[in-house]
């Protein structure tokens, strides 16, 4: 008996067993179930951005007219003068989105409890509570999405649980074990391609499944890497559950008994082991209630305009050392109104200091749950599978410094035109709109 | 029927593993609860020390104009609750802080999901995720092969001989696994009652009593269909494996299934398309034809003329007060219609999900114990009601001092003195009464109750395949 007729008699007894069909058709259509959920959030997302866009456009074709016309701004609004640096770049409609990428189809991560996108303004901040995740069921989000991650790494290995649990211990409850091996030409090739034909199988069919998926959203346009570094993720994954399930094989006795194992096994590394870490993380590290946020937003803030002049201006200046010599500060008039109106930048540096306890807090928490990897396995491909997806906690963060980097140059861009004493005409309020939206090549 | 219970109890207690499975299984469940609690006393503390350091901070205010106040504004933290030990429910993903200001209700920010990458799939390792998804599981091992290795042996044949009736003997087997089960839930609620008989009170009494009930219900359930599935197969492994797909099926597919779809078929706003809503109705009217500066002329006149003025400088009062509250007043009617027309969908989407426990019983377990645990989404809806009831106390209190504190119309400068701020009542949470939820939880409990009673019939069925030996 070759390992190609082994393959040949594994397909037959596979076909010929209705539970392990069922098995992979249920696998299979909860898959397409949910490569559709991923798809569908990414369009939701997609177009919720193109609609923003829209209405962002539209915005900025409002106070062009104005330039137009020849008018400073709404006229139930006299204050609003938009050919002052203050109002053209408070009226400058920027917003900073976190562009779904195509590989969410197959990992929804953490997407839900993010937002994704944010209008910027100079008195905006990374944490503000218009930047939470869109309006879901908690329950829903409590009990995970089911998008492709979780069937791959949740319902692969059980998969492969309900095709491996009989191999050899079938045989051995019948008693004819011993005389499968005298006819196989090795009993641990006949167990290894018995087994790796159902690797490959699951292997085959993910792979087919993840090309399905990259249809739905377009990934080997935009996306290609994300794709290959996912399959070869679940390749690695499932190679391992392989090696895992055909240990418990070789050494076991009986089908039960290797069932109870192999069950054992998928329970310790997918609820047992993540929920201990998740536990032992939140007695460690427990949820963060932003007291210096608050602190810095209301009281520290407010403190800021009960300081002296003289102070702020010492503030402003270490800030922009450039304003010192400006031609605002030689005009009186100018200089208060652009000291009053630059507060906003000392505003910005205390939200800034105080979102450190709440990153170092989060860095903390991660680098716990990092440190588990080694033995929390399931954790690990979860994360890895998020990063490639685009989906991870990490891609929230760095959606956050870039908003906290384009808020940084929206206060910078105002407070030296201010004391610069510009005036706005239209060439330069466009030139704001270029200026202030978030370009991938700007540095953090 | 007793007989046969005692003697399954007595074989299933000599066996060696199930005695080290069973030593395990006790030790890390009564474990949960002990971490359960001190995460909660830890969560608790930081939550009673946010609460302070907030209320330190209002209490502190000398001076203030109360409009300024309505801006300043509190916090509302999310308590825990001693019942969350044993099942987070959605804590994780709702959020602690809400900022509690004039002029809009906000909603709940900075959840602990967010603070962190993804760490664990099915949540912490609290108890309910050992009785949900693991114990059922040490059930359908301790099941699969009680009738088949008993006819395989010959002992069934025996039993009969001697004159035992198969239906007895398909049930005191069930019994005998479910009272397995029901020893390892006791356990833990014996660990819960002394974490919490310092704190205990009749809700908490009763809320833990159908928990339990929730879960003895469950494990019926799980038990007597893998008895059922043990009659009908000859072989024990095909009962092991149909068991090990229909808890598959019941658990991880059906549930996940379900809740997505919910989401699909009673669709909630995208947060965009909310605000813009709110917004809307906020400057044009409820109905669109009431914009709110025609509202305010409405109302100068109105004050006006009950005071026999003709300006609202000549007023005694400061109309800038009643102008804001009215302003409130008719905010609160449309944050009404839009929160309340989110939380309609929220109960929509619940009902349906209700449904599912038709389909699969983990549905209704699922729902009964974050509900009875007072962790579910009905009682975190419940907080934000309180909260925003407290925000309109809190706001109108301070509306009410710029109007009628001694201040006249345009007096932006007029502040209260720090007796009043420290007046101002606190936020306190009331815990949500059973009473007041339970009828939502009652169609959860009565399918499990159905599935109970299917199960038993199906036994019935099992009872008959034996008879036939």
């Amino acid at each position: 008996m070759t390992s190609i007729s082994t393959f040949k008699y594994e397909w037959k007894h596979f076909i010929r067993s209705p539970f392990k069909v069922i098995a992979l058709l249920l696998f299979i259509g909860a898959s397409i179930y949910a490569l559709h959920n991923g798809s569908t959030l990414y369009h939701v997302q997609t177009n919720e951005i193109d609609k923003i866009t829209a209405e962002q456009a539209e915005k900025q074709a409002e106070i062009i007219a104005y330039f137009d016309k020849g008018e400073t701004g709404p006229a139930e609004q006299p204050w609003v003068d938009v050919t002052t640096p203050f109002w053209a770049i408070w009226n400058t409609p920027v917003h900073h989105f976190k562009r779904p990428s195509p590989a969410m189809v197959y990992s929804i991560g953490q997407a839900e409890q993010f937002g994704f996108y944010k209008r910027v303004t100079f008195w905006s901040n990374a944490y503000d509570s218009d930047l939470v995740g869109e309006i879901a069921n908690a329950e829903r989000l409590q009990s995970g999405t089911l998008d492709f991650a979780f069937i791959a790494l949740f319902l692969a290995p059980l998969l492969l649980l309900i095709w491996l649990y009989n191999i050899k211990g079938a045989e051995a409850d019948r008693g004819i074990l011993p005389l499968v091996l005298t006819q196989a030409y090795s009993g641990t090739r006949w167990l290894l391609a018995r087994v790796g034909f159902y690797a490959l199988l699951l292997v085959g069919v993910v792979l087919a499944l993840m090309v399905y998926g990259a249809l739905l959203t377009d990934v080997f346009a935009d996306a290609a890497a994300a794709f290959w570094n996912i399959a070869g993720l679940l390749l690695l994954y499932i190679t391992l559950w392989t090696v895992v399930f055909s240990l418990v094989i070789h050494f076991g006795k009986g089908s039960s008994g290797n069932t109870f194992k192999m069950v054992g096994l998928w329970l310790l590394f997918t609820f047992v082991v993540p929920g201990a870490v998740h536990q032992w993380i939140s007695i460690q590290y427990p949820a963060n209630l932003m007291t210096d946020w608050i602190d810095a937003q209301r009281d520290e803030r407010e403190e800021l305009w009960e300081l002296p002049d003289s102070v702020f201006q010492a503030e402003l200046e270490v800030l922009f050392p450039e304003i010192t010599t400006s031609p605002a500060k030689q005009d009186p008039e100018l200089s208060n109104l652009a000291m009053s109106r630059s507060g906003v930048a000392l505003a910005n540096e205390l939200m800034k200091t105080s979102t450190v306890t709440i990153e170092s807090s989060s860095e903390a928490k991660n680098s716990g749950i990092s440190s588990t990897f080694w033995f929390n396995p399931v954790t690990f491909f979860q994360n890895r599978m998020n990063g490639y997806a685009g989906t991870h906690f990490n891609d929230y963060l760095t959606y956050r410094q870039e908003l906290q980097a384009m808020i940084d140059t929206q206060i910078r861009v105002m407070v030296l035109d201010l004391w610069a004493a510009i005036e706005v005409d239209k060439e330069k309020y466009l030139e704001y709109n270029r200026q202030l939206t978030w370009q991938p090549s700007k540095q953090l | 029927m007793r007989r046969i219970i005692h003697n399954e109890w007595r074989y299933l207690i000599r066996n060696r593993l199930v005695q080290w499975i069973t030593l395990g299984f006790a030790v890390v469940l009564v474990a949960t609860i002990f971490l359960g609690n001190l995460q909660q006393s830890e969560q608790a503390e930081r939550y009673q020390e946010a609460r302070k350091h907030l209320r330190d901070q209002w209490d502190g205010i000398e001076a203030m104009n109360p409009h300024g106040a309505a801006h300043y504004g509190t916090y509302a933290f999310k308590p825990t609750t001693l019942l969350s030990s044993l099942d987070e429910g959605v804590g994780s993903q709702t959020g602690n802080v809400l900022r509690v200001e004039g002029h809009v209700q906000n909603e709940m920010v900075h959840s602990e999901a967010v603070q962190m990458q993804a760490a664990s799939r099915f949540g912490k390792l609290k108890s309910s995720l050992l009785l949900k998804y693991i114990v059922p599981l040490l059930l359908i091992f301790l099941a699969f092969d009680s009738v088949s290795r008993e006819k395989k042996s010959g002992r069934l044949k025996l039993l009969m001989i001697q004159g035992a009736k198969p239906l007895p003997i398909v049930f005191a087997k069930t019994t005998m696994v479910w009272i397995y089960g029901v020893f390892l839930l006791l356990l833990v609620m014996g660990a819960f009652t002394l974490i919490s008989s310092l704190n205990s009170d009749v809700d908490l009494g009763q809320r833990s009593l159908l928990f339990f009930l929730s879960y003895t219900l469950y494990f019926y359930c799980l038990s007597a269909f893998t008895v059922f599935f043990s009659t009908r197969w000859k072989n024990a492994t095909a009962a092991l494996t149909s068991m090990l797909g229909i808890w598959i099926l019941w658990t991880i597919f059906l549930p996940n299934i379900f809740l997505s779809s919910v989401e699909k078929w009673h669709p909630l706003p995208s947060r965009n398309e909310f605000q813009a809503a709110m917004k809307e109705d906020r400057a044009q009217g409820l109905d669109g034809h009431n914009p709110s500066d025609e509202r305010g002329k409405a109302l100068e006149q109105e004050v006006m003329a009950e005071y026999g003025v003709d300006s609202l400088h000549q007023l005694p009062i400061n109309f800038d007060g009643i102008r804001m509250q009215a302003d409130e007043e008719y905010g609160n009617q449309v944050w009404d219609k839009h929160f309340g027309e989110l939380r309609n969908v929220l109960a929509r989407q619940k009902r349906s999900l209700q449904w599912g426990g038709l389909l699969t019983p983990f549905i209704a377990l699922q729902n009964a114990s974050m509900g009875f645990t007072g962790t579910d989404n009905y009682h975190h809806q419940e907080f934000l009601i309180q909260v925003e009831d407290y925000r309109r106390m809190f706001i109108k209190t301070l509306n009410d001092k710029h109007a009628y504190g001694g201040s006249t119309t345009g007096d932006w400068g007029w502040m209260a003195d720090n007796d009043f701020f420290r007046s101002v009542p606190e936020f306190q949470y009331q815990p949500t009464p059973l009473a007041q939820v339970l009828p939502g939880y009652l169609p959860d409990l009565g399918i499990l109750l159905g599935w109970t009673l299917l199960t038993s019939f199906l036994l019935l069925g099992g009872a008959k395949n034996i008879r036939g030996l």
